[in-house]
């Protein structure tokens, strides 16, 4: 693995780096969908990004990406340059939408070692629509049009005012071999090496990767490179040898007025400058003030973009460095770890817990007599490192939901505007955090609860205003934690579910319990029959759901890592999809008890309570189904021994204990032999080779290193 | 430099070392590279509504791994467990399960022109002769090999097929 990073290290960085930058792109443009237009900072940082983005994978040689991600720039460029405004912001968003998913989805083959093959050709076709719309617009308001962003076209440069008098100016000429490869490759890393010690560089031709064209003028015209910096000829020799590439180097110091003059070749006006001491802000700033000054003096001369060619220096287009831009969104040092060696580590401190209580609970310890009042202490306070470390690593598996919420907001963005809805998306509490597993497990479950609440949920525009519904359709998502489950809640503010339609429907579907009134059910009830499979009361199958496959799947894999899910709605003014799912799956709070000679172990959240009987609380039906009335309430009683067939255990209710359970809003109660305590333990699955048995979840290592195994109640409701 | 090793390869190309191990009256044998480590018998937990051969869970180390009964595998008369009962770990394609034995024989080395393939006279006793697929003589006795896939999976592969398999089991192990 580690090898594999080694070799792959820049790719790594390229992806890693681009997803960061891709994620937050959306996260700004999702923030501000509903805004009239981007605010300034926006098109800055988007124009950024698209600009950091064309640059690395023009290195990287992603062609397709380069081309969209500059025709973006373009488009931000100009938005940038003309504020127009005539600009349609939904379809702007949508574009840039576009624009994201194409990368991401080029970085995910990318990512699979299959070809980057994606055509952006559309969607380029698309944005160069949108940007002749928006200047036909700006050219009828009779607004001058300013220099089109094209990478051929070098720029007007300024000069940082950033010299001081060690500062020594150079005009440095490179000849090529004719028979070059690559020039531009070569002429690119010249430039590098030069920014180790530059103040300020610029060169010519400017566009040296992604322009092929430039190889033709490097080894025609040579290359040519205004640079200034506290340093001496030699040195800048030593960086840039003549060898089997560059075929001549001639220097030239010249004075610091020269030098601001730029290249006294050729008539170009602009040129790309790369300053390297200050922050994109004050560059631009800078230039603004350039800009405002020069328009006064020479108002024939085109507008400038330094912006464009503003490179920093030494770590060019730096996520990181455009993350700080963004105070709201501080990102804390990270480092990425294999996730094998945290399960890894998570499997050891596991079985340290366990050899923890194998040491704790020794028998040897139980010589009467004893005194163990110093091994006591030392005892609790290994106990407490252990719990600690424990809490460590499950904290570390922790990941705050934000992500996920952020891929619902742009489900309901892309729904809702197919669907033509207009609908809110409000996120509450985003923070709260998971463990990774569970964050990975209930991404497609709530992807399908959101999309239903923005399909069938809300109401169609006309539907609102037809009965009289004032406020804008609403999805709102929430999280919390409660008693220690994570609560995820999808809440829309639109029709609500149609109990009549349900129950037809399951009526339709022999559902229903005959010789039941229909309105004996409750809501509740009626409410689970959509979580059936093949259950949809949509008449039509849209795009996005309404095939009936659906809500079963949601709730088996809800299931699968222990939720639930409760659904609540009021006609007419809609309904909450409440997920319930445990903080983590690693290690649980248990109950660990004894049935024959088989252990057991249930979560401890499941029990209600531990009961002791009597014979006379007991009520056996004639078909064999036993009930217990405790505190008159009548609960199913479901002994383990029977169950399961076990050998040995107890069958006088007296001599056993009770358990209450409720799962699901039933409580059944179980019968055992004796409790022997509570314990935390760590889940570990069944292997595979023995199949799955009802009501059994996994296993765990008790104390004495005996196997108990763990009861899953939903299970053995079924 | 490997005259040696060229001839030690050659021979084991040969002849393969097998675990050996009793079960009712019969010897079988596990090719050894199969076999990770032999347990003394340990307290196993029942597993409810399996197969009767999968007799429940051990704790190897913080592992937990399945135990299945030969000898109920074998559809043999159960035994009762006693101190020379063993459990020998063997991990197939990934999967590592104990086979729980009466006894632990030897390691043995019987070359290929010692194993014969199946009797298939014995067409009454299919049901014992899929897991073997072949019969290794040494010296005057006789080990049943046993293929550990066919032994963990297989349900209702026929003797039919057994016949072809043979021929790949070389080329499955690694």
């Amino acid at each position: 693995m580690a090898e594999e990073f080694n070799v792959e290290g820049m790719l790594d960085m390229y992806l890693f780096e681009n997803g960061q930058l891709l994620e937050q792109l959306q996260e700004t443009v999702l923030e501000q969908k509903d805004a009239d237009c981007f605010d300034e900072d926006t098109i800055n940082e988007i124009f950024r990004t698209m600009h950091t983005i064309k640059g690395s994978s023009g290195i990287m040689m992603f062609d397709n990406v380069t081309a969209i991600s500059h025709k973006l720039e373009d488009v931000f460029y100009y938005l940038r340059e003309s504020h127009p405004q005539n600009v349609v912001h939904e379809a702007l968003v949508e574009h840039v939408l576009q624009v994201v998913d194409f990368i991401t989805g080029e970085m995910d083959k990318i990512q699979d070692g299959s070809p980057v093959d994606g055509d952006p050709a559309d969607i380029i076709a698309e944005l160069d629509r949108f940007l002749d719309e928006i200047k036909s617009g700006a050219v009828k308001e009779g607004k001058e049009l300013p220099k089109e962003n094209v990478n051929e076209e070098p720029k007007h440069f300024y000069i940082a005012p950033v010299a001081n008098s060690a500062s020594h100016f150079y005009k440095i000429y490179i000849t090529f071999f004719p028979d070059t490869d690559m020039a531009n490759v070569h002429a690119y890393k010249t430039v590098y090496a030069l920014k180790e010690f530059a103040e300020d560089l610029l060169y010519e031709p400017e566009d040296l990767i992604s322009d092929d064209s430039s190889i033709g003028t490097l080894l025609e015209d040579g290359f040519r490179i205004l640079l200034q910096a506290q340093c001496t000829e030699a040195d800048i020799r030593n960086v840039i040898k003549t060898g089997y590439d560059i075929e001549k180097v001639d220097i030239y110091e010249c004075k610091a007025e020269e030098f601001l003059q730029g290249f006294d070749f050729g008539e170009h006006q602009d040129h790309p400058q790369i300053d390297l001491k200050s922050s994109v802000e004050e560059i631009e700033a800078r230039a603004q003030a350039e800009q405002e000054s020069e328009e006064k003096k020479e108002p024939e001369k085109p507008k400038m973009a330094p912006g464009d060619f503003v490179i920093q220096s030494k770590s060019p287009g730096k996520p990181k460095k455009l993350a700080k831009d963004k105070p709201k969104n501080e990102k804390a040092a990270f480092i990425s770890v294999n996730v094998q060696k945290m399960d890894q580590l998570m499997d050891l401190i596991g079985e340290l817990v366990i050899s923890e209580s194998l040491v704790l609970q020794n028998p040897d310890l139980r010589v009467p007599g004893l005194n163990l009042a110093n091994f006591n202490k030392a005892a609790s306070e290994m106990a407490k490192i252990a719990t600690d470390l424990q809490n460590v690593i499950m904290s570390m598996r922790m990941v705050p939901l934000t992500n996920l919420f952020q891929k619902m907001n742009r489900i309901v963005f892309d729904v809702s505007r197919k669907l033509g809805k207009d609908i809110e998306f409000e996120m509450i509490g985003e923070h709260t955090e998971v463990d990774k597993n569970i964050s990975e497990k209930i991404s497609d479950p709530l992807m399908h609860l959101v999309r239903n609440a923005v399909d069938h949920g809300i109401e169609t525009n006309e539907e609102r205003a037809a009965s009289n519904k004032q406020e804008k359709g609403k999805v709102t998502l929430s999280a919390k934690t409660e008693a220690g489950k994570v609560w995820i809640i999808v809440t829309d503010n639109g029709k609500g579910l149609d109990r009549a339609k349900i129950l037809a429907k399951a009526k339709k579907q022999g559902l229903l319990d005959p010789d039941r009134a229909e309105s004996s059910y409750e809501d509740k009830e009626v409410f689970q029959f959509i979580t059936l499979p093949g259950f949809s009361t949509n008449e039509q199958v849209t795009e996005y759901s309404g095939r009936g496959v659906g809500m079963d799947v949601v709730v088996q894999n809800i299931q699968s890592i222990g939720g639930t899910l409760e659904i609540e709605s009021t006609a007419g003014e809609g309904s909450s999809m409440i997920l319930k799912i445990p903080l983590t799956l690693a290690i649980i709070d248990g109950i660990v008890m004894e049935t024959g000679t088989t252990s057991f172990v249930v979560e401890t959240s499941f029990i209600k309570q531990f009961v002791r009987v009597t014979k006379d609380m007991m009520i056996h039906e004639p078909t064999g189904e036993e009930y217990v009335m405790i505190r008159d309430e009548c609960y199913p009683v479901l002994r383990i021994g029977d169950w399961y067939g076990l050998e040995d255990y107890h069958s006088e209710v007296e001599e056993g204990m009770m358990l209450l359970f409720e799962v699901e809003g039933n409580t059944i109660c179980l019968f055992v032999d004796k409790l022997i305590g509570k314990q935390e333990i760590v889940v570990k699955p069944i292997p595979p080779y023995i199949k799955k048995v009802k009501g059994i979840s996994g296993c765990t290592q008790l104390g004495d290193g005996s196997i108990a195994l763990i009861l899953d109640p939903a299970g053995l409701i079924d | 430099m490997s005259e040696d090793r060229e001839e030690a390869r050659l021979r084991s190309v040969h002849q393969e070392k097998y675990m050996t191990f009793r079960s009712g009256n019969e010897y079988f044998g596990l090719k050894i590279q199969y076999v990770s480590e032999i347990i003394p018998f340990q307290a196993i937990t029942a597993i409810p509504e399996t197969e009767e051969y999968i007799k429940g869970l051990i704790n190897l180390r913080g592992k937990i791994l399945p135990v299945i009964d030969v000898r109920l595998r074998f559809m043999q008369d159960p035994f009762d467990y006693n101190d020379r009962t063993c459990i020998i770990i063997i991990t197939v394609r990934g999967t590592m399960v104990g086979l729980v034995v009466e006894e632990i024989a030897e390691v043995v080395e019987i070359e290929d022109d010692n194993i014969l393939p199946p009797p298939t006279i014995m067409r009454g006793d299919r049901v014992q002769n899929k897991y073997v697929y072949g019969i290794g003589r040494v010296g005057d006795t006789v080990k049943l090999l046993i293929d550990p896939d066919k032994l963990l999976h297989d349900e209702d592969s026929s003797t039919a097929e057994l016949a072809n398999d043979t021929g790949e089991e070389d080329e499955r192990e690694v």
